[in-house]
């Protein structure tokens, strides 16, 4: 067991964790860490710690372990409950205090999830933008500012440090049926809102298609950001349609205020992701296809048809938020651990 | 999945004949039948049969030398005139019902648009993009028929009194045909700047609007929204003959100049060709 490298992976409690980990087990000893527990009936295969990645435990694990490579998943959404200073503590702070444990204790390969939202959603967008393109997420709504200030610390990292092997990727919707993020649960419910009068185009990447992308960059040595798409994007309301949802269309001067109110309230998902279904923002993955092999193998058309249909490995993650965009980010967690 | 009054409209309005011409349009559609800019050919079947009779019954459109248009890709050059892009809308119908093949134009919009509720859905559907030079080289890239008006809103903006006088060309779409090797055709569209005769542009309440411009034609606002009613006026769209460049996408900006110009000249030929031909028989003189 001890002969395979270790690797940490973070956001463990997560659904996309759940999904890569079987792949990894095969070459890697596992350990995971996340600041939320593991979710009930669901058993890490390898080590788990609770902590959050700003707490001064990161370095024991660090040192304990002497890591061949660091996957971090663990980006708490903006669709979370926590606020804007909270995430940019635990995104932004935590996912630098990572990398320069990374850079302390020597390990080879770092790969960070950004997300395509670093970009922002803005009417002036051309279709197909690339990782050259400036991320004006926060442009328009400064609570994106943790989303593109991650993807910063990693990208100066990745300067900094060319000892390291360092890839970024910024994927498209992730969806499948083992995944629990905002996109996929909007579009797994019976309603799924729609600005009226506008209708993006959007993209999505399957489950299958992320685990496929994450092993190629396992198995490559370039270093780089990537953008990473799935096979099309089609309109919003044709993947409601596709996912086998109904449309509720609200008219947008509406729907903002409406939003805000609801936020106040922590009842709804925020206000400054509304824009992502108002413009597109739909990215070129031609880098990441060319230097890595990369193809995607289920179309936009079955990903979505196949976001209902009943996976038994999602048995025990279904009840349960994916920490990547989970809106259940226990409050006890992020108020205790951060200083 | 269109809805039942779409299928029947597009069943009213379009023989099988035009339905299999957009269907063999050159287009690059992924596994759900859209391509990356929103393009959807079954929303272009249903625009299409709604407004067809403006082509065939209300501007009467001619067309010549559309056999000119190459195939693959290729960059539409046209005047801008009549405060309306009826010009674009036009164009586009007689590359879906009269050009062989049947192609797919796609315009550029103002930066706006996307901000539109309906018009901006609608408009992306239709295979329309937003005016950014990266949509455009992509979309030539795909092999596809971009249209572009060099004049902008200084050309559609202009009074009745410089109808048909070109104003200054842009020079963007001269650097994306030498970068793409695009072939160019000159589009005169003669009929189309009388639309709606305007004899004032409010340039204070343009700016104050945050608009191009605001005309005032003899109707409008005088009659209200029967003012704002195009003039059925007789239109005739003439293509012109290919015009190839190879030359270094990086010349000079002097050398791009005498291109355009050679563009400007080629398409001024044609409208004055056009214009000779029909005289001021606006409403019933054939240009062709």
């Amino acid at each position: 067991m001890n002969a395979k490298p270790a690797i940490l992976i973070t956001g463990a409690a997560g659904g996309l964790a759940n999904i890569v980990v079987q792949m990894l087990a095969k070459r890697f000893r596992l350990v995971g860490v996340d600041p939320r527990g593991m979710p009930m009936g669901r058993k890490f295969p390898g080590e788990f710690h609770q902590v959050d990645y700003n707490h001064r435990k990161m370095a024991e694990i660090f040192r304990s372990h002497k890591f061949d490579t660091m996957l971090h998943l663990g980006r708490v959404s903006t669709t979370s409950r926590a606020g804007r200073n909270e995430r940019f503590n635990l995104n932004v702070l935590g996912t630098q205090n990572l990398l320069e444990l990374a850079a302390k204790y020597h390990v080879k390969n770092v790969i960070v999830f950004s997300t395509f939202h670093v970009y922002g959603a803005h009417q002036y967008n051309h279709i197909h933008i690339t990782e050259s393109d400036p991320l004006r997420a926060s442009q328009t709504f400064p609570e994106l500012l943790d989303v593109t200030e991650l993807d910063h610390v990693s990208r100066m990292f990745l300067l900094q440090h060319r000892e390291i092997r360092t890839i970024i990727l910024r994927p498209v919707n992730v969806i499948g049926p083992r995944i629990q993020n905002q996109i996929s649960k909007m579009l797994r419910a019976e309603y799924c809102p729609v600005l009226m009068g506008y209708d993006p185009m959007l993209q999505f990447i399957h489950e299958n298609d992320i685990a496929l992308a994450l092993g190629l960059c396992l198995d490559s040595d370039r270093s780089g950001v990537y953008n990473v798409a799935g096979e099309g994007t089609v309109p919003y309301t044709r993947a409601i349609e596709m996912a086998g949802s109904k449309t509720l269309p609200v008219p947008h001067f509406l729907a903002y205020p409406a939003l805000g109110i609801l936020q106040r309230l922590k009842l709804s998902f925020p206000k400054h992701l509304a824009d992502y279904f108002r413009y597109p923002t739909v990215v070129s993955d031609a880098a990441f296809r060319k230097d890595f092999g990369y193809e995607p193998t289920v179309t936009t058309v079955k990903a979505l048809e196949g976001l209902r249909i009943h996976d038994p490995e999602s048995v025990q993650t279904d009840a349960l938020p994916d920490h990547e965009e989970s809106e259940t980010l226990e409050d006890s967690v992020v108020g205790k651990n951060l200083h | 999945m269109l809805s039942r009054w779409k299928q029947r409209l597009i069943k009213s309005r379009l023989t099988p004949e035009i339905l299999k011409r957009i269907d063999s349009a050159p287009m690059q559609l992924n596994s759900a039948g859209f391509d990356d800019w929103g393009l959807d050919p079954e929303t272009v079947k249903v625009a299409l049969a709604a407004i067809r009779w403006l082509y065939t019954d209300y501007f009467r459109v001619e067309t010549v030398g559309i056999e000119n248009v190459p195939e693959g890709r290729v960059l539409l050059i046209a005047n801008h005139g009549g405060q309306v892009p009826i010009d674009g809308l036009l164009i586009s119908m007689s590359m879906l019902l009269d050009a062989n093949p049947a192609r797919i134009v796609r315009g550029m919009v103002e930066r706006w648009v996307p901000a539109l509720p309906f018009i901006s859905t609608l408009f992306m559907r239709c295979g329309q993009m937003v005016g950014d030079h990266r949509n455009c080289r992509e979309l030539l890239e795909k092999d596809q028929a971009v249209m572009v008006f060099p004049e902008g809103t200084r050309g559609s903006g202009k009074t009745i009194y410089h109808r048909y006088q070109l104003q200054r060309f842009g020079t963007g779409f001269i650097r994306l045909a030498l970068e793409t090797k695009t072939p160019i055709i000159p589009v005169a569209v003669v009929g189309c700047e009388e639309i709606y005769p305007s004899i004032a542009d409010l340039k204070p309440l343009a700016r104050l609007l945050k608009i191009p411009y605001v005309p005032i034609t003899p109707f409008f606002p005088l009659l209200g929204p029967l003012g704002a009613i195009p003039l059925p006026t007789k239109v005739t769209l003439r293509f012109g003959k290919p015009i190839r460049f190879d030359a270094d996408p990086d010349s000079s900006d002097a050398e791009v100049e005498k291109m355009v110009d050679q563009v400007k000249d080629a398409l001024k030929a044609e409208i004055n060709k056009g214009l000779k031909k029909r005289r001021e028989r606006l409403f019933t003189g054939s240009a062709k």
